[in-house]
């Protein structure tokens, strides 16, 4: 069946070929494997993978390599990686903006899912603040938000400086009693909560959806007055008419593509296919799932993926 | 080459440590005393040295620390290149020699022990040994069966494949003295060979060395601050001080007829019956008064002490070991150095 | 200086006290004073006195940015840079090939984990024996049967060509360092700064001018490990004795004889302790590497901690110290092993019995890898795994700890660390450069004293003054801890040689166990703080310590003690009196590389979050802002080249001092 699979394919792009040739006389791919890079987190691995495959499908040789969330924008613009696939407007959208700056690398689109990034607590909170999740509980039940580091004040685990988040103006802007502790990875806010699952302490974390994180612990997150814009920018919007930031996040985040500027000429099919490629957020949170809750290898997960999901993908290479 | 040419020959050699030696060479007074120098900069290690030593000669050089021999036996090996004057090896300057020429002579003809043995740690017994051998080149197996050879004669069978660490410190300059003679060197430098021993193992390894030298016939200069031992190697001593040498002769003509203070003084507490041989005592034969029992030119006084009271003549004859008559000896002048002369000063 | 010793005609006593560095002792302890009364009667400092001066702070980011866009873009380097790491590449593509059947020439791989398993077995047995052999073959069963097979061929495939170059560069800079001096001149500084240089601020240039890839972790971990192998190898060559090196030439060598038979042979114990290093080095960057790329097991482990998976990236763990002690044995047991010799006339088959019993069990394990999949390849599916025991283990020790974790948490933090902080970045500037200058000047003169004042002055000049603070409030502490565990451990160890052997080779696993690993269970049990920051700090911060503590005390020469011992000493008296001062000085070098070590790990417990330099890197990160992640990492580099600087200055002057070497 798959070798079926693969002529019905093979037919497919030689028509594709064909029906694009009189317009691109070189439109074939070059045959250097297409560079992918991968992260630290799941759902990036899979769908990497995902997408790999899926060049594959089209012939392309694809290779992956590890590299960090932040620097690889550097590797993409110098061409040592060929794309991105999740680009995360709060986490990497500097480290992108920065380097769209610079030149090299370009906006391959967005996928379908959206991202939020905020406030964050387990449901067991709950029990101890029942005012959840509006934001105005926080001030009432800061003390049982309280650490030794923090004093009286409620701590609010933050995630790394570096995804540039504006909680501590947001505390100042909507006078709320707590203090803002930046964890200085993912891992480390995780395993807070971790920790705080043991004992059922309350803790209001930075969290992000679609994460598999709200697989092992359910959770929500806080209710703060709705994103406006210019409410980052303009103090007169939103409740505190002196103070910026006097919001909770868009709840509706992009979730991007990125590719290297050559990538369009060295490989034009692959670069279409890679226009096309979005996601939902249940896609996504179904690729981390298995690997994150059913143990499978990334590469073995995409192969899944991809078999169970076919007409999501088929469209695509077309 | 006649025998008669010597096999080391160094004329006013100087060897000089300072800022620019070459230079201050040429300014220098041939007869500047240490601290003269000194007190220009410079520290004169070797000071106008001439010596000859002939083939089959053991020549120990003698001094206290820091007298210089350490650097003279290195200047004569080219270990450190002199300042000024001139080394014949076998009629051949030394300091123009180049490199290669150099490498020639050490791998053919030169052989040198050190105080503190020198073994190179991660070899083996027998690897130290034929280390010379493998810098020349040879087959392995002819290494280690000339290596095997030597390991023979300097009695270490059965230790070939220890390593230097696990060996005492007799052991180790066997094994240092065994690597000097793999090659067959014709010259012999011994630097200190037996200081870093206890006592007994030092007579002990003397007595080898001098069973060795027998067989051999090295020609061989050897490095000692123990006035003993030089004393019971050699052939002739030459005795460094700052750099010069102060005597250099045979040992009863140094006990006898010390030619400087410091020899003087070196000398004062020294028992000379011990050291000094009839041969060395005795007179060139005169005239006609040598008659009856000859004595053996090779004992030294105090061995034959009883002889020389009982005796009653003047002058016994001395005859060397072959037999040869060789002097006559005073009877008086051998009491006195037996029991000192009667105004109480063996000067 | 001309004022005071005018002075000093004054009188005898103002004479002997008044120098340079009273004078700097004096200005810190007044500005504090001064900065003290001023602040109870309710005022500050002028800021001009209490921080650095603006016009002191220089934009020294905007020109290192400009500086690197010029010869990365415009004089072409890159080009260059990139031409040497594709040769280094050609090499990572076959062990890539060959190790986990990367598609690149030669395309033979991958190879069968029994052979590989079997020829690591054989290499082991052959070089010392069985306990060897079983430790070889087993970590390679080991990471088989936990189904980690790929991945750590993807790293061995890194590791195999990096090592290597590590070390025959090492080697070979290391002789040229000996031989021409002035080349060792220019070498050293800049073996020191690659030496404290934070990793992640030369990862973006890294970027730029090789690449992402294998290649660029090789590279990193070659620029990360050849240091102690230059180091050691210029030790070791300028330890060899004189008279060695004579009888060498009295041997008839030539120089090049001179120099690879006698002269490297015989440092060998050095250049060994180099080798050493560069393994666990090139170990110790396995994770930090895969950020840019290095693929393996650092790669997964980070992915693993990432999904909170502690157990199967503590098996991760225990494969790296593995692959470590294995490496370090057999190089070691290889740069011991002493050629066999055979008689002439021995056959071949005799000779050569190893090898053909390897041949031999290779084919055995290529048929069995031939018509048994699994003698081929362990799937994850079918692996082992202890994860989830040592996940309960965790969990239960996190619990059964956890109060006596939140009372220490609560007592430092309230009592100590805060107040701590605070009064670093209360001092002000002026009084901490001037301090640092008398400490230099109490250290070695003049000298010193310009050094740490130019340190300190450029931390100053750099615009990140306070967190360069925080940085050094972190690390001071931190180090005060480790002397207070590590000191007491090593003195505890040395009791005897077997106790000794075993907290070293503890020591050793610390060292190579990822210190990533560390940072969950330390934020589990304390939380996102200083504490647990300091608490990852101090586990592989302590290590140096106790391992110099051993050594110093165990290398106390024993007529010492018997003489204390004749005098009547105590135990406690003699170890007080005469182990522990005549120890000093190697304890002090512990101290040094424990400073080291705790700068290491300040900028990776980033990742746990602390307010210091670490995290402003982690920023330049993401900005790919070369210029500012120069200045940071200069800054921690500074503070350990500084500390590094009076340490080893002092310690050398009291070895002349008591005469030990």
């Amino acid at each position: 069946m798959k070798s079926n699979f693969k002529n019905a394919i093979a037919a497919l792009t030689f028509g594709l070929a064909l029906s694009v040739a009189p317009m691109i006389a070189s439109a074939e791919d070059s045959s250097d494997p297409i560079i992918i890079p991968i992260h630290n987190w799941s759902s990036q691995i899979v769908m990497s993978h995902v997408v790999g495959q899926l060049f594959q499908k089209l012939g392309n040789s694809v290779e992956y390599v590890s590299t960090d969330s932040q620097a690889v924008y550097e590797a993409v613009r110098q061409g040592d990686a060929t794309l991105e696939l999740e680009v995360w407007e709060g986490a990497f959208g500097a480290s992108f903006n920065a380097a769209l700056e610079k030149g090299g690398i370009h906006d391959a689109g967005d996928h379908n899912a959206v991202t939020r990034e905020d406030w964050w607590y387990p449901l067991w909170t709950k029990e101890s603040c029942p005012g959840l999740p509006d934001w105005k509980a926080l001030n009432e039940c800061a003390a049982k938000f309280a650490t030794p580091e923090t004093g009286d004040k409620g701590r609010f685990l933050g995630g790394p400086v570096d995804w540039l988040k504006h909680d501590a103006e947001r505390v100042d802007a909507l006078d709320i009693n707590f203090t803002v502790v930046n964890a200085g990875s993912a891992a480390a806010l995780w395993a807070e909560l971790a920790s705080a699952e043991k004992t059922k302490r309350p803790v209001v974390i930075f969290n992000w959806t679609p994460n598999f994180v709200e697989a092992l612990y359910p959770g929500e997150f806080v209710e703060f007055p709705k994103w406006v814009e210019g409410c980052n920018k303009d103090p007169s919007v939103g409740p505190n008419p002196d103070k910026t930031y006097d919001c909770g996040n868009p709840a509706t985040g992009y979730l991007k593509k990125a590719a290297w500027d050559g990538m369009k000429d060295k490989w034009p099919k692959a670069h279409t296919l890679l226009t096309k490629i979005s996601f939902t957020n249940p896609q996504i949170a179904e690729m981390a799932k298995l690997v994150d809750i059913d143990e499978m290898e990334p590469e073995d997960a995409a192969s899944a993926w991809l078999k169970a999901n076919e007409s999501v993908w088929s469209g695509w290479l077309k | 080459m006649t025998n008669n040419t010597p096999v080391i020959s160094c004329k006013n050699i100087w060897k000089l440590y300072g800022a620019n030696p070459e230079s201050y060479m040429k300014t220098v007074n041939p007869n500047a005393s240490f601290e003269e120098i000194r007190a220009d900069g410079y520290i004169s290690a070797v000071r106008n040295v001439s010596l000859e030593i002939q083939k089959g000669e053991m020549l120990v050089i003698m001094g206290l620390s820091g007298s210089g021999k350490s650097t003279l036996v290195r200047c004569l090996s080219r270990l450190v290149d002199i300042t000024g004057g001139e080394i014949l090896v076998e009629g051949e300057n030394l300091s123009e020699m180049n490199e290669k020429e150099l490498i020639e002579l050490r791998r053919n003809k030169m052989g040198m022990v050190f105080q503190n043995f020198a073994l190179l740690p991660h070899r083996t017994v027998l690897d130290n040994i034929a280390f010379p051998l493998e810098m020349r080149g040879q087959d392995r197996h002819e290494c280690r069966e000339r290596a095997m050879e030597v390991i023979k004669l300097v009695d270490l069978q059965g230790r070939e494949d220890y390593f230097p660490r696990e060996l005492s410190g007799g052991q180790q300059q066997r094994v240092g003295i065994a690597r000097s003679l793999a090659i067959e060197p014709d010259i012999w430098f011994l630097d200190e060979p037996f200081s870093a021993l206890d006592p007994l193992i030092r007579r002990e390894m003397q007595d080898e060395f001098l069973r060795l030298q027998e067989m051999l016939g090295k020609t061989i200069v050897f490095i000692t601050h123990d006035f003993d031992e030089a004393l019971r190697l050699a052939d002739r001593i030459a005795i460094m001080k700052d750099g010069v040498v102060e005597q250099c002769d045979t040992a009863d003509k140094i006990v006898l007829n010390p030619a400087t203070d410091y020899i003087k003084k070196f000398i004062e507490d020294i028992e000379k019956s011990r050291i000094v041989h009839a041969r060395g005592l005795a007179d060139p034969i005169a005239d006609e008064d040598v008659s009856g029992e000859a004595i053996d030119g090779n004992a030294t006084i105090l061995e034959l002490s009883r002889q020389l009271v009982e005796d009653e003549r003047t002058n016994i004859p001395v005859v060397s070991g072959k037999g040869k008559l060789i002097g006559v000896l005073n009877r008086k002048k051998a009491l006195d150095l037996l029991f000192g002369s009667h105004n109480g000063a063996s000067k | 200086m001309n004022a005071f010793n005018l002075s000093s005609s004054n009188g005898l006593l103002v004479k002997k006290s008044f120098n340079l560095g009273t004078v700097l002792w004096m200005l810190a302890l007044a500005l504090v004073i001064l900065k003290f009364i001023s602040w109870t009667m309710g005022a500050g400092l002028p800021v001009w006195l209490s921080k650095p001066p603006n016009f002191l702070v220089w934009p020294f980011a905007d020109w290192i940015n400009a500086f690197f866009n010029f010869i990365s873009e415009d004089l072409g380097l890159k080009s260059l840079t990139r031409l040497f790491a594709s040769g280094v590449e050609w090499f990572l593509d076959i062990t890539a090939n060959l190790l986990y059947g990367k598609s690149r020439w030669p395309r033979i791989g991958p190879i069968p984990w029994t052979v590989i398993a079997v020829t690591a077995f054989m290499a082991g047995y052959a070089l010392r024996g069985w306990k060897l052999g079983i430790l070889a073959g087993g970590t390679f069963v080991w990471v088989a049967v936990m189904g980690q097979w790929k991945w750590t061929m993807e790293t061995m495939s890194v590791i195999v060509v990096a090592a290597p170059l590590a070390i025959v560069m090492g080697l070979l800079l290391g002789i040229l360092a000996w031989r021409y001096k002035n080349f060792e001149n220019i070498l050293s500084p800049i073996l020191n700064l690659a030496q404290t240089y934070p990793h992640f601020a030369y990862m973006v240039p890294v970027i730029v001018f090789i690449g992402v890839g294998p290649k660029a972790g090789a590279i990193v971990t070659i620029i990360f490990a050849v240091p102690p192998m230059v180091r050691m190898s210029l030790l070791g060559m300028k330890k060899v004795p004189k008279e060695v090196i004579e009888s060498g030439q009295m041997s008839g060598c030539t120089k090049r004889q001179l120099l690879w038979s006698v002269r490297v042979p015989t440092a060998r114990t050095e250049i060994l302790i180099g080798v050493n290093q560069v393994i666990m080095q090139c170990l110790a960057m396995v994770v930090l590497a895969s950020f840019i790329g290095m693929p393996g097991l650092g790669q997964k482990l980070l992915q693993l901690l990432q999904a909170l998976k502690i157990g199967r990236s503590f098996e991760i763990g225990v494969t790296i110290v593995l692959l470590a002690i294995t490496l370090d044995r057999c190089s070691k047991a290889w740069a011991e092993k002493q050629p066999e010799h055979f008689e002439r006339g021995t056959s071949w088959a005799v000779r050569n019995k190893m090898l053909l019993i390897w041949l031999g069990l290779m084919a055995v394990a290529f048929i069995l890898a031939y018509f048994i999949p699994i003698a081929h390849e362990i799937k994850r599916t079918q692996a082992f795994s202890i994860a989830k025991y040592l996940d309960d283990w965790l969990d239960l020790f996190v619990r059964f700890v956890q109060p006596a974790a939140d009372w220490l948490r609560a007592f430092l933090i309230v009592n100590i660390l805060i107040p701590l902080r605070e009064f670093y970045l209360w001092l002000p500037f002026w009084s901490v450069l001037a301090f640092f200058g008398f400490l230099g000047w109490r250290v070695g003169k003049l000298y010193s004293c310009l050094v740490c004042l130019a340190y300190v002055g450029l931390i100053g000049m750099s615009s990140w003054w306070d967190r360069s603070m925080i940085t050094a409030y972190t690390v001071s502490f931190s180090v005060f801890v480790c002397c207070l565990i590590g000191l007491p451990l090593g003195i505890w160890a040395s009791a005897n040689e077997k106790r000794a052997l075993k907290v070293l080779l503890i020591c050793d696993t610390a060292q190579t166990f990822p210190s990533f690993i560390y940072l969950i269970p330390v934020v589990m049990l304390f939380g996102v703080n200083d504490v647990a920051v300091i608490g990852a700090v101090v586990v592989s911060g302590m290590v140096p310590m106790a391992r110099y503590t051993i050594e110093g005390l165990r290398g106390v020469p024993t007529q010492m003690l018997e003489a204390g011992q004749m005098s009547g000493a105590t135990t406690m008296q003699s170890l007080w009196n005469i182990k522990l001062p005549l120890a000093v000085p190697t304890i002090m070098i512990g101290l040094n590389q424990t400073v080291m070590f705790s700068l290491f790990m300040m900028i990776i417990a980033a990742f746990i979050g602390t307010q210091g330099l670490g995290q402003e890197l982690q920023r330049s990160l993401s900005a790919a802002d070369v210029g500012k992640g120069t200045v940071l990492g200069l800054c921690v580099a500074f503070m350990g080249l500084m500390i590094d600087h009076m340490i080893t200055r002092w310690s050398k002057e009291r070895k002349a001092a008591l005469g030990v070497e």
